[in-house]
């Protein structure tokens, strides 16, 4: 079945980093399929989080819940990311094809799936005073998912270690500059519209 | 016939109508408390107006901005006329039984000048911070004069001391803590004979990280102009039945405008809950004139900003809310203390210069009931009061951890969760998963137990059974 082998490649570059990214990119074993499919089983997971953590460490207001914005911090930011870092990466001399970085991120950010779905699970039976085992796995599923995350931008950009990190730190930069363009963009298209509208209504009330 | 029911219908619906109780729209202001989340909500008002009085109706002529209000342990009202320096003392009844105009003072004739605190000994000592003469006068229960504490006097006080008592409080050893007008090392403090004995708790320097910078870049004539950081001053002052100090700072930014005193002038209020009593969340946050203890640890303050009560409990929790600026009864034009006395409160107004009081409902009573029962340890008790409290107000967030603790300790751990949840108290909470879990482990150990062993057993033996062809299979792979 080959759903359940791209599954078990996707473990398999969660624990071998190295290994799995370079048969990603040089084997072409990674599918962009699969890149999403991960990233709307994190946007889910995400949901189900906020949603069903165990009380003691759920500090979320139940009325402030909202799914959309779960998709609003998880896909857009993918996004930006990926973006960013394809901008960057073709004036820095990167080897990689935007559809690699973005199945390379997705591939990335299993571990948050992995070690969140048991976390939920644990965070339900846990007192306040072993709250902070819930704690250190979430952080360890960070730095799982940034750990991979380097190893891949590293592997599929063909970059040293040094250049890698100056990479991912530019490309958060690059993150700031395009929202910063995104919002002015906004900004101008609404004061032109409302420039128009208000034309608009100086005619019609005149006319 | 058909005409003679339908009046008799319409009469016994007019005398039901008739027969049932105000509704609570009638008064003049909204109960309402603060959930965990800081959202306002609705609440059963806690305390109704019930009668006011002024000067006028005391039969003394008007107040004129009356700065004090004690209510002495036997019932008495003690009104600070701080306008025409004079104190008037009301009995329960709101009958005049005194009014203390001046005094003989040795050989001469006295009287106060702007006064603007009151505070009365249980001994019936009356004690006025007599604000423009610079003094405090002690009076005995008749009004004749017995001392007068100057300014204070030591080495430590330097030669710009400006002393302006606004605020006077006597503890039970008979040391006198006096609040100054822009006295910011804290409350002067004499002993009972009168000799100043020092500064006490101080409230700690505020400063913002902004102001910091820009004073730390400017040059020395414009950090003149700028603003000090100076400790802010307190502005009142009460003392409870251990002794401890409770003051208020009229300061909109800070956290803690309440402290608790202990005698060595370190603040020890309990604020266990999520938010500190601070009055109302708005982004134009309460100022507090004045506090009242109650006893059990309850304190009430109250805003000038929108001249409201807030009462806390020895928690720092908030029991309810009552008041509001307005010009009905109930409402105030400018607050200027309150007090309390059994089951009613009384608010100073100084602009109007009436009092008004308050009685407790219904509401007011049982959640006053409970929290007593709950503060000293009586949970059980208590639980049977807070569930009453829920009927009436199902927001009630103090009922439901009072609930819950009282379960917890019955060992209905399941439930005491439930209600735990409800009342937002995750400490308590988490004991009581913790119990649960226990329990519940001890009673399912044996079905855990065996399903582990049986998917050990199981997955060893799916294992094999899928290594097993496999194997077969490569070796025919060679084979072939």
């Amino acid at each position: 079945m080959p759903f359940l082998k791209d599954i078990k490649y996707s473990l398999h570059v969660a624990v071998h980093p190295f290994d799995g990214f370079w048969d990603l990119k040089y084997e072409n074993k990674g599918k962009l399929r699969m890149a999403l499919g991960i990233l709307i089983a994190l946007t889910v997971t995400m949901i189900v989080k906020r949603q069903y953590v165990g009380y003691v460490v759920n500090y979320n207001h139940p009325l402030a819940l909202n799914s959309i914005n779960e998709l609003k911090y998880i896909i857009f930011p993918f996004l930006l990311w990926c973006l960013a870092n394809w901008s960057l990466t073709t004036l820095m001399d990167g080897e990689g094809k935007f559809a690699e970085i973005v199945i390379t991120t997705g591939y990335a950010l299993l571990p948050l799936i992995l070690i969140n779905i048991p976390n939920i699970l644990l965070s339900n039976v846990i007192t306040l005073r072993e709250a902070s085992f819930y704690h250190l796995l979430d952080a360890l599923a960070t730095l799982w998912f940034v750990w991979l995350l380097f190893i891949g931008t590293m592997t599929v950009h063909q970059y040293t270690v040094l250049k890698t990190i100056t990479t991912m730190l530019l490309t958060l930069a690059v993150v700031a500059i395009i929202i910063f363009l995104g919002l002015l963009f906004f900004n101008l298209i609404q004061q032109i519209v409302s420039f128009v509208y208000t034309v608009y209504q100086e005619l019609s009330i005149r006319g | 016939m058909r005409i003679k029911s339908s009046i008799l219908v319409l009469v016994s619906v007019l005398l039901l109508v008739g027969l049932c109780p105000r509704p609570a729209g009638a008064a003049p202001y909204e109960g309402y408390t603060y959930s965990y989340w800081g959202d306002a909500v609705q609440s059963p008002i806690a305390y109704l107006p019930s009668r006011a009085i002024s000067g006028l109706e005391a039969g003394t002529g008007a107040w004129n901005v009356p700065g004090d209000l004690f209510v002495s342990a036997e019932g008495l009202l003690y009104v600070l006329d701080s306008g025409n320096g004079r104190i008037v003392v009301l009995d329960k009844e709101w009958n005049t039984l005194r009014v203390i105009e001046g005094f003989r003072n040795g050989e001469k004739k006295d009287s106060f000048n702007n006064p603007e605190g009151l505070f009365v000994t249980d001994a019936g000592r009356i004690y006025v911070a007599d604000t423009e003469n610079r003094r405090l006068v002690e009076l005995d229960g008749t009004g004749t004069f017995v001392r007068e504490i100057g300014a204070p006097k030591a080495d430590v006080i330097g030669a710009g001391f400006e002393y302006f008592p606004r605020k006077v409080i006597v503890d039970k050893a008979g040391r006198i803590y006096v609040v100054g007008r822009g006295v910011y090392e804290g409350l002067i403090e004499f002993d009972s004979d009168g000799q100043f004995t020092g500064f006490m708790g101080t409230n700690k320097v505020q400063f913002d990280p902004v102001d910091l910078f820009w004073k730390s870049v400017s040059t020395k004539e414009q950090r003149e102009k700028m603003v000090q950081f100076i400790p802010l001053e307190f502005n009142n002052v009460d003392v409870d039945e251990d002794g401890f100090i409770y003051t208020t700072t009229v300061d909109k930014k800070t956290f803690s405008p309440v402290k608790r005193l202990n005698p060595s002038g370190i603040d020890v209020l309990r604020v266990s809950s999520e938010i500190p009593p601070i009055g109302d969340l708005s982004l134009d946050r309460s100022a507090f004139i004045d506090i009242d203890v109650t006893g059990n640890g309850v304190y009430r303050a109250l805003d000038t900003t929108r001249g409201r009560v807030f009462t806390y409990n020895e928690d720092g929790k908030l029991l309810y809310v009552i008041g509001q600026l307005g010009s009905q009864l109930g409402t105030f034009k400018n607050p200027a203390a309150v007090e309390s006395y059994e089951n009613a409160l009384y608010v100073l107004d100084r602009d109007l210069g009436r009092i008004t009081e308050f009685t407790v409902t219904q509401f007011g009573s049982m959640v006053n009931e409970a929290n007593t029962l709950y503060s000293s340890g009586k949970h059980d008790e208590a639980a049977k009061l807070w569930r009453e409290v829920l009927k009436l107000d199902a927001n009630y967030e103090m009922a439901y951890v009072g609930i819950g603790k009282s379960l917890l300790r019955q060992g209905e751990y399941k439930q005491a969760m439930t209600y735990l949840k409800l009342g937002n108290d995750r400490e308590y909470y988490s004991k009581a998963l913790g119990k649960y879990r226990r329990e519940y482990m001890r009673d399912h150990f044996s079905i855990y137990m065996t399903g582990m062993i049986a998917v050990l057993l199981g997955g060893y033996v799916i294992v094999r059974l899928v290594k097993r062809p496999r194997k077969g299979g490569r070796v025919q792979d060679a084979v072939s």
